[in-house]
């Protein structure tokens, strides 16, 4: 019989199957229903622990030191996590934390395909995963998995993930969009052993070098891995000898276990037990992509219904009961990569003291994946995973809404807000010194969250994807890419109105520049673009539309000979078209492939997340405060803010005139009053439209595929319209 | 040791005018478990009406008790009607499903589609205040954003149960199907 490498000659399987039946018998992770250890020494238990996160935070940043991507060195799109010999998540260091429990997923993959027997798991030995189908958001994203030994035991792993500039996709080379087979993808490593003895195999670098435009830059980030993983594994060593192995062992179990009890303290100590509800529509305007698997050539909308209930007992499930059916398209989730939103949403909305692992996830259960649905394509082995982001980050924006509720609700209102996602532009071709490759420039931090509760949203400061968002050096961007940035300008009608209103988001414009040949193609992390999320907050309202655009001067070069202004700034949205006659192009959420030209200026112009209040209550001082810095136009302080205010040339200050703004917003009030009518009148109205079933066909087949996909949501559309049960749109 | 706030910092913080830095330590602090009695305190003391408030609701709106029911009422004292059915429907509303309508709010590139998306604006009859705004597809069932489950609020979490138990149950659609009702009979 083998002996396993794991406690006591167990194999990994055989610990795997031990703790899942312990926590299914007693409800704590791997049994431990009396935890005492880290208790009985709370000093020492710290320091473990604080021992254990240093040496995370610690291989993140020597990844950074290795690396040669921007992704890496400017916005630290990276993430290290420990995990127990059966894939458990223990701690994870700071960075991109959605991909804490699908490492694990990776981890316990192998596990399950007997790597320990048909395989050999050894010190030193690394593995690579980056394939949705086993666990992952989508190819870009890189896992690293080192084994941790201990005297012959394998007694833990380490993890690292890297966001890749290049994995060999269809152009533009990572995350594509006109793609829709699972070969667009680029490459797909199913947790592969890609080196032994703490060394790179010199079969896979070759194969990288065939492989890659950009294969300097995955083995540096490989590298990169290896140094945080052996450091984080050395120091995984020193924290044994010194604590003893007994006590790694269960103190590591034991704070899982912990995190999961302090998870329901949290919920239960900040939140308010419910049912809360929300949708999220998702457009993946495929019709015109320049895809060959024909089928796919079409436009759909899909609703995705979110329903959280908050339990009595403390536990949190969300429920995507009548989410419409899947597409051929990129775009589509599954259920591991939904974790994957629950895992980084859950660590920046309860989990953000440094203490988040497994045990934050435990007391939350997602249901209503139903097959076949856009989060769980029973085909997703023939699709594209380039981007299920798009709706993902839509979905989780909308998830930390509905916490927001309950927060607020509870009296937490510091902690009420929501989170927007966008799109834009991407780029690939030949840089400045002549190499084709993908070029991807990626600062996230130019996205505007929604207000707080007790003040307005961070301007350019919040993205659901990474608690860490930063824009990274406009320099180091224009040294990558052949563009130069035009600006750095927080974009006023980027927000979301309200009492507090959402963060400003800062578009990117950017110039193609010096380079022999350009493709123009779309990037998303969003699928909202007609339909804007409901993410307005107790009266506030959502950011607007969200716009990817290409400018294309008709005399650039007469412009820069005469040292003209170029366009620094979106300005006012109603009129960008009219100074550029002919010259602007709105590309939608999914810019079709399209050759780009010296000069174009391309134009990724993200909204914020929901204002919070009534925007006519905000306070004026507020608002010439905003105005004196450029952040609210006068056009949004009359007729949204209903502010009157007027512009001293000599002073350079706004000032607002109070009576008229008293007097404005009591005009307000009154025609609000005159304008509206009761919700019944409305819902006769609305009910004749749908039973005559006059709406656009792209809505006609969003409800008709999630009636297919759901009777729930068939009866509860039934109801709320009071139509007959055989009733079909 | 549990921490716990003055009322007065708490007032000034739900105010927006509480200096950031305390926000920050508000924030990053261990959470106050005195925090709802004194919230709804403070809130009581601000609203015109004397029902208890059971729970708060949004900016304007609470659930009060109001002898035997639970009801949601606004702060200028407009009553909907019983929590557990979506006080939208007893709200006024305007929708915004024209471009004319949509870009007083969203103007110019900024303007989603009617055709797909229409903005919903939820007023109290009362005091016109806009007390919630959908951006939704159109079609789309009016939102039921939250459905306290007030009882087990109270038994489970504060261990102060309330003196009536009521059920928890989605009486919305009563409604509707009534209003369908009234149709059919005319």
């Amino acid at each position: 019989m083998h002996k396993g490498i794991g406690e006591n000659g167990k194999t990994l399987k055989q610990m795997l199957e031990e703790s899942e039946r312990l926590y299914r018998e007693t409800g704590c992770y791997a049994g431990i229903t009396e935890p005492h250890l880290l208790k009985q020494d709370p000093i020492r238990s710290e320091l473990f622990h604080s021992r254990i996160m240093a040496s995370l935070i610690a291989g993140r940043e020597t990844t950074r030191m290795v690396s040669g991507s921007p992704f890496v060195r400017e916005v630290a799109e990276l993430c290290l996590g420990l995990y127990t010999p059966e894939g458990d998540n223990v701690a994870q260091s700071t960075g991109i934390q959605v991909h804490i429990r699908l490492m694990g997923d990776n981890i316990q993959w192998m596990i399950n395909k007997n790597y320990e027997e048909e395989m050999g798991i050894n010190d030193g030995d690394f593995f690579i995963a980056n394939d949705p189908v086993i666990a992952g958001m989508h190819a870009a994203d890189v896992y690293d998995m080192l084994p941790i030994f201990w005297e012959g035991e394998l007694v833990g792993w380490v993890s690292t993930v890297i966001m890749e500039m290049d994995i060999g996709a269809v152009t533009p080379g990572m995350m594509p969009t006109a793609n829709v087979e699972r070969g667009t993808d680029g490459l797909k490593f199913c947790c592969e052993r890609i080196g032994s003895n703490d060394k790179l195999n010199r079969d896979f670098e070759h194969k990288i070098e065939l492989s890659l435009d950009m294969a300097d830059i995955f083995l540096l980030d490989r590298k990169g891995a290896m140094a945080a993983n052996i450091r984080v594994r050395e120091e995984i060593k020193r924290i044994i000898r010194e604590f003893g192995i007994d006590y790694y062992k269960r103190a590591t179990r034991e704070l899982i276990e912990e995190e999961r009890r302090n998870q329901i303290a949290r919920i239960r100590q900040r939140m308010v037990p419910g049912r809360y509800r929300n949708v999220v529509t998702a457009e993946f305007p495929m019709a015109n992509q320049p895809v060959a698997w024909i089928p796919a050539k079409r436009d759909t909308i899909r609703l995705i219904p979110i329903q959280m209930d908050i339990l009595p007992s403390g536990h949190l499930v969300i429920d995507f009961e009548g989410t419409g059916e899947w597409g051929w398209h990129a775009f589509n989730g599954t259920p591991k990569a939904v974790w994957g939103g629950v895992s980084v949403a859950t660590v920046q909305t309860l989990s953000y003291d440094g203490r988040g692992n497994l045990g934050s996830l435990l007391p939350i259960d997602v249901v209503g994946l139903a097959p076949d649905s856009l989060l769980n394509p029973t085909q997703i082995r023939k699709l594209a995973t380039s981007t299920p982001w798009a709706p993902l980050l839509d979905i989780f924006g909308m998830w930390t809404h509905m916490l927001g509720i309950a927060y607020y609700l509870r009296g937490f209102r510091e902690e009420t807000f929501n989170y927007r996602s966008s799109g834009g532009w991407m780029v690939a071709g030949y840089d400045q010194m002549g190499v084709k490759r993908p070029l991807m420039a990626a600062g996230t931090g130019n996205f505007g969250p929604g207000a707080c509760g007790v003040c307005d949203g961070v301007d350019c400061g919040g993205w659901l994807a990474t608690p860490e968002v930063d824009m990274g050096n406009i320099e180091v961007w224009e040294m990558f890419v052949p563009q130069m940035e035009m600006t750095r300008r927080l974009e006023p009608y980027s927000v979301g109105y309200g009492r507090f209103r959402a963060g400003l988001a800062v578009p990117q414009i950017s110039m193609a520049h010096r380079s022999q040949q350009l493709v123009g193609c779309g990037v998303v992390g969003t699928a909202s673009d007609f339909i804007i999320p409901n993410l307005g907050q107790f009266g506030g309202y959502p950011g607007g539309r969200r716009n990817t655009l290409l400018l294309r001067h008709e005399n650039l070069t007469e412009l820069i000979g005469k040292r003209q202004p170029l366009l620094h700034n979106i300005g006012d949205p109603r009129d960008l078209a009219e100074r550029f006659p002919g010259q602007v192009t709105d590309c939608g959420l999914l810019p079709v492939p399209a050759e780009i030209f010296e000069g174009d200026l391309l134009i990724s112009c993200s909204a914020s997340g929901g204002g919070l209040g009534d925007p006519i209550e905000r306070d004026p001082a507020w608002i010439k405060a905003d105005m004196d810095n450029g952040l609210t136009t006068e056009w949004q302080a009359s007729n949204i803010y209903c502010v009157k205010a007027s512009y001293d040339e000599v002073s350079k200050e706004w000032t607002v005139d109070e009576t008229e703004t008293a007097q404005l917003r009591q005009s307000r009030r009154k025609q609000r009053l005159s304008r509206a009518v009761p919700v019944k009148d409305w819902w006769r109205e609305n009910r004749d439209r749908i039973v005559s079933r006059d709406m656009h066909p792209l809505m006609l087949e969003m409800y008709r595929s999630s009636m297919k996909m759901s009777g729930a949501f068939t009866q509860s559309y039934r109801d709320f319209w009071a139509l007959p049960d055989d009733f079909a749109l | 040791m549990s921490i716990s706030y003055n009322k007065e910092d708490l007032k000034d913080m739900f105010d927006g005018r509480l200096p950031w830095n305390k926000v920050k330590e508000i924030m990053s602090n261990p959470k106050d478990d005195d925090r709802f009695d004194k919230y709804v305190d403070i809130l009581q003391e601000r609203v015109g009406f004397t029902e208890r408030i059971l729970l708060p609701l949004g900016e304007h709106l609470y659930i009060v008790q109001k002898g035997d029911e639970r009801v949601v009422k606004c702060d200028c004292g407009h009553e909907f009607g019983d929590w557990r059915r979506n006080w939208k429907l007893s709200a006024l509303i305007f929708v915004r499903n024209t471009v004319d309508k949509l870009e007083e709010v969203y103007p110019g590139l900024r303007c989603p589609n009617p055709d797909l998306c229409e903005v919903r604006e939820y007023y109290c009859p009362g005091c016109a205040s806009l007390l919630m705004v959908e951006a939704v597809p159109v079609g789309c069932p009016i939102i039921f954003d939250v459905l306290p489950d007030i009882d087990a609020f109270y038994l489970d979490w504060l261990k102060r149960p309330l003196p009536d138990q009521k059920e928890f149950r989605d009486m919305t659609c009563e409604t509707t199907r009534e209003w369908g009702r009234e149709l059919k009979s005319k």
